[in-house]
């Protein structure tokens, strides 16, 4: 079936080494960045903080705790804007002291001691650094590793497809913390009982390939693959599909067909978790789009999004839209005012004159296309059509539940209808 | 929160949902490629038809004889582009005006201009050589001046009758271009459509198409279209396959030339990918072939003579291409679109065999588009996994 090709902006920011942006004089710390339950806070208003410390967290299983990014004072607990939810939710406002004083409470392991160590202890390291799943679904990474008994899980996939066409972080890791992943490739198989590693990555990231090949060519069951994969194949089930055959029905979840998939910035969080102490207080954050000079920064999660527009000297005068997570499924964000979340895989701003051209949506024209281009064969227009006069039954009948919201069928629409967001929200 | 951000903060962004961008193909675009495909095959027949004057000298003579006036000796590829011209203005100002006149309607200027061209397309033109065994009158429809007046109303009918009223009910269910031109011309359908008189002078009361191949074989074939194309200047086109293939004088100026529809047609489909219905026009040309070929067993005679008459006819190579693939009455998904191209092949011909309808294609689309709804149910696949 061939995908839809979607154009990359990345030649810029794919070779720009990875750098460390400084730390927010106040960091706003969302709590609910994971996919699952809400979480509480465990501090208050004054209460001194260290790097790393536990500011928040739940007692329910499908749940990851947050940490303090920076040493200093809890100043306010309030509500801000959460890219992850689209929503104002809570969030813990910490300003900074610049002590930089350490919370050691996350215990590391060194890598010999690796196997000698249970599964569950590392879980537990996964859990309590605060690990979600960092492609964009912010599903708690200890669960997602902890498949029930009765399903072994024979192939771990390390997706570094990263087909977002502005996102460069993990393409960036790919290649600066190659050895990390190793360890953190490491980590897995061992929880998971050792299943073959199939690392999946595009021909396109060019630099990364090599990397790749040298660091994990000569581990045992581990096959690098590179191909000519598409934007859509980035989703878990259709990268399985290209890399083993097999179509998981949508009612089932991987770990059924035997197969975890990993993101890359997942990965590199569990090494430095497992090895380093280091919860997940930072990730790696593309900032590309319509500016003079893309990066890829090291930054603190909850650093607000206007410190990387300042410091990078932008004027918010020519930007009219901020795209957090990614151009086709994350969110324009309202405000700039929003933190970094662990689920902020790229920065992208637009500015007036480039901004989605021709966006005025008209009638349809019964091209077809987005049946064509869907990648998990729904009828996107059928289902829209239903979802607007509104028959709910057939909108059912039509498995509007089965969208991967990749958003192929907006992308590719000549009419502009807004036919993946629909179908995302009839859900 | 730094004193630095909250001067900098912009005073709206915009939010909108994902994706945040789009491909490079719009409606507008779509629109534009198939304006200028269309324009290029006018502009080729327009070109090719020149040399042709409509009526010719001996004929005016016999008018004349008659005492019938009012016609107007002119280039044949003349009076194509003044038709073009009328159409797309005609399509034009109506689509502009109901834009003005009704708020919600959209103004689509380049839609309705794809929409006279494929009226001015499927618009039968010229005089047959058999002209004088025909009632005269009804020939005003395929000649200027009485083409202009009909071609008016057809651009008319078409986009505020079919394209726009029926677009109002949420779902076009006929091809504006072809169920205008039906029901414009319908009382002259001895002139336009059923040409049976074509054949009078080689059997009483004409052949009838079952016997195409059968008594008739390709090289009486040829000689038949040299004649029926007979026009001074042309008669040097020794072949049935040439003038099916590279010139015809008469009928649909859209398919002039099979040649040149089929290169300008694969371009358009390699320019637009699956933004065209490509695969209504692979099955409709396949089940032609098939067809033709059945037919040839049932009834005799050369498979090459009933072959390139049913695939190269002006209404079937152009109607395939064109207007079988007009995204709006035809299905969406993919086994609608083969159902359709086949089901739309198979009634071509037999209405042409059997119903001595040439141009059968047109009458075969409508009642193809009346299916479509059905085929969009029972093309529903199943999605990934399921």
């Amino acid at each position: 079936m061939p995908y839809e090709h979607i154009k990359e902006v990345k030649d810029q920011a794919r070779i720009t080494p990875i750098e460390i942006f400084p730390d927010p004089k106040t960091a706003i710390v969302i709590l609910n960045q994971h996919s699952g339950k809400p979480l509480a806070p465990l501090v208050a208003v004054d209460d001194s903080v260290a790097i790393g410390q536990k500011i928040a967290d739940s007692k329910e299983r499908i749940s990851s705790p947050v940490h303090s990014p920076i040493s200093g004072k809890i100043v306010k607990i309030g509500n801000i804007y959460n890219h992850c939810l689209e929503t104002f939710t809570e969030a813990i406002y910490i300003e900074n002291d610049g002590k930089k004083t350490k919370d050691n409470t996350l215990s590391p392991i060194s890598e010999s001691e690796l196997q000698k160590t249970k599964p569950a202890d590392l879980l537990n390291i996964i859990h309590e650094a605060g690990i979600i799943g960092l492609g964009g679904a912010g599903f708690p990474t200890h669960i997602k590793l902890a498949p029930p008994a009765e399903f072994p899980i024979k192939n771990l996939v390390v997706n570094a497809t990263e087909g977002e066409p502005y996102d460069t972080a993990d393409e960036r890791l790919l290649i600066e913390k190659t050895a990390n992943l190793l360890r953190g490739v490491n980590v897995i198989k061992k929880i998971l009982g050792n299943p073959k590693v199939t690392i999946a990555t595009k021909v396109s990231k060019a630099e990364a390939i090599p990397k790749l090949n040298e660091v994990f060519g000569n581990e045992p069951d581990t096959t690098v693959v590179a191909g000519h994969f598409k934007y859509q194949q980035g989703d878990a089930s259709v990268l399985q599909k290209a890399l083993f055959g097999y179509e998981t029905p949508p009612t089932k979840r991987s770990y059924e067909m035997g197969c975890i998939v990993q993101n890359v910035a997942t990965i590199n969080a569990i090494a430095n978790a497992v090895f380093e102490g280091e919860p997940l207080i930072s990730r790696v954050v593309a900032f590309n789009g319509e500016i003079a000079q893309p990066k890829n920064l090291l930054v603190k999660i909850g650093t607000p999004i206007s410190d990387i527009f300042s410091q990078n000297n932008i004027d918010m005068n020519d930007v009219r839209q901020v795209v957090v997570g990614g151009v086709m499924m994350g969110h324009a964000i309202p405000t700039t005012e929003a933190p970094v979340t662990k689920r902020s895989s790229s920065i992208i701003p637009f500015s007036e004159s480039n901004y989605k051209k021709e966006q005025k949506q008209t009638a349809c024209i019964h091209c077809s296309k987005c049946i064509s281009a869907c990648p998990v064969k729904l009828h996107p227009i059928l289902i829209y059509d239903a979802i607007m006069k509104p028959d709910m039954e057939k909108v059912e009948k039509l498995w509007n539940k089965d969208c991967i919201g990749c958003g192929t069928c907006s992308y590719v629409c000549p009419s502009r209808i807004p036919l993946a967001s629909t179908i995302m929200a009839s859900r | 929160m730094t004193n630095q951000s909250s001067v900098e903060k912009p005073k709206d962004l915009v939010v909108s949902p994902p994706p945040q961008i789009n491909g490079t193909m719009s409606k507008t675009r779509v629109m534009t490629y198939t304006f200028a495909a269309l324009m290029i095959i006018t502009i080729i027949t327009a070109v090719i038809w020149w040399p042709v004057m409509t009526p010719t000298a001996d004929q005016m003579n016999t008018f004349a004889e008659a005492g019938i006036t009012g016609f107007i000796a002119m280039p044949l590829g003349a009076i194509l582009l003044v038709n073009a011209l009328i159409a797309v203005g005609v399509a034009v100002l109506s689509d502009f005006a109901i834009g003005k006149a009704a708020a919600d309607s959209e103004v689509n200027t380049m839609s309705a201009a794809v929409f006279g061209l494929i009226v001015t397309l499927c618009y039968s033109l010229g005089l047959p050589g058999m002209a004088r065994a025909v009632e005269v009158m009804p020939l005003h429809v395929l000649s200027a001046p009485g083409c202009f007046i009909f071609i008016a109303l057809t651009s008319f009918i078409g986009l505020v009758g079919f394209k726009k009223l029926q677009g109002m009910t949420g779902r076009k269910y006929l091809n504006p271009a072809a169920a205008a031109k039906f029901i414009v011309l319908l009382p002259f359908l001895f002139s336009t459509f059923l040409i049976k008189e074509h054949w009078a002078p080689y059997a009483d009361g004409g052949l009838s198409m079952p016997q195409l191949a059968g008594v008739v074989d390709k090289e009486m074939f040829g000689m038949y279209l040299q004649g029926c194309y007979g026009n001074p200047g042309i008669m040097n086109h020794p072949s049935a396959e040439s003038l099916m293939l590279l010139t015809k004088f008469h009928g649909w100026p859209g398919g002039a030339s099979s040649v040149a529809v089929i290169i300008v047609g694969v371009a358009l489909i390699l320019l637009l990918r699956n933004y065209f219905k490509w695969k209504i026009t692979a099955t409709y040309f396949g089940s032609v072939a098939i067809m033709s070929l059945i037919m040839t067993g049932i009834y005799g005679g050369d498979p090459m003579t009933r072959l390139i008459f049913e695939l190269f006819i002006g209404s079937s190579i152009f109607l395939g291409f064109f207007m079988a693939t007009d995204p709006a009455t035809t299905p969406y998904t993919r086994t609608g679109q083969i159902i359709f191209g086949v089901g739309l092949g198979v009634l071509t011909v037999l209405i042409q065999v059997y119903m001595n309808f040439f141009g059968g294609a047109l009458l075969a689309l409508l009642i193809m588009n009346l299916t479509v709804p059905f085929l969009d149910r029972i093309g529903i696949h199943k999605p990934f996994g399921r």
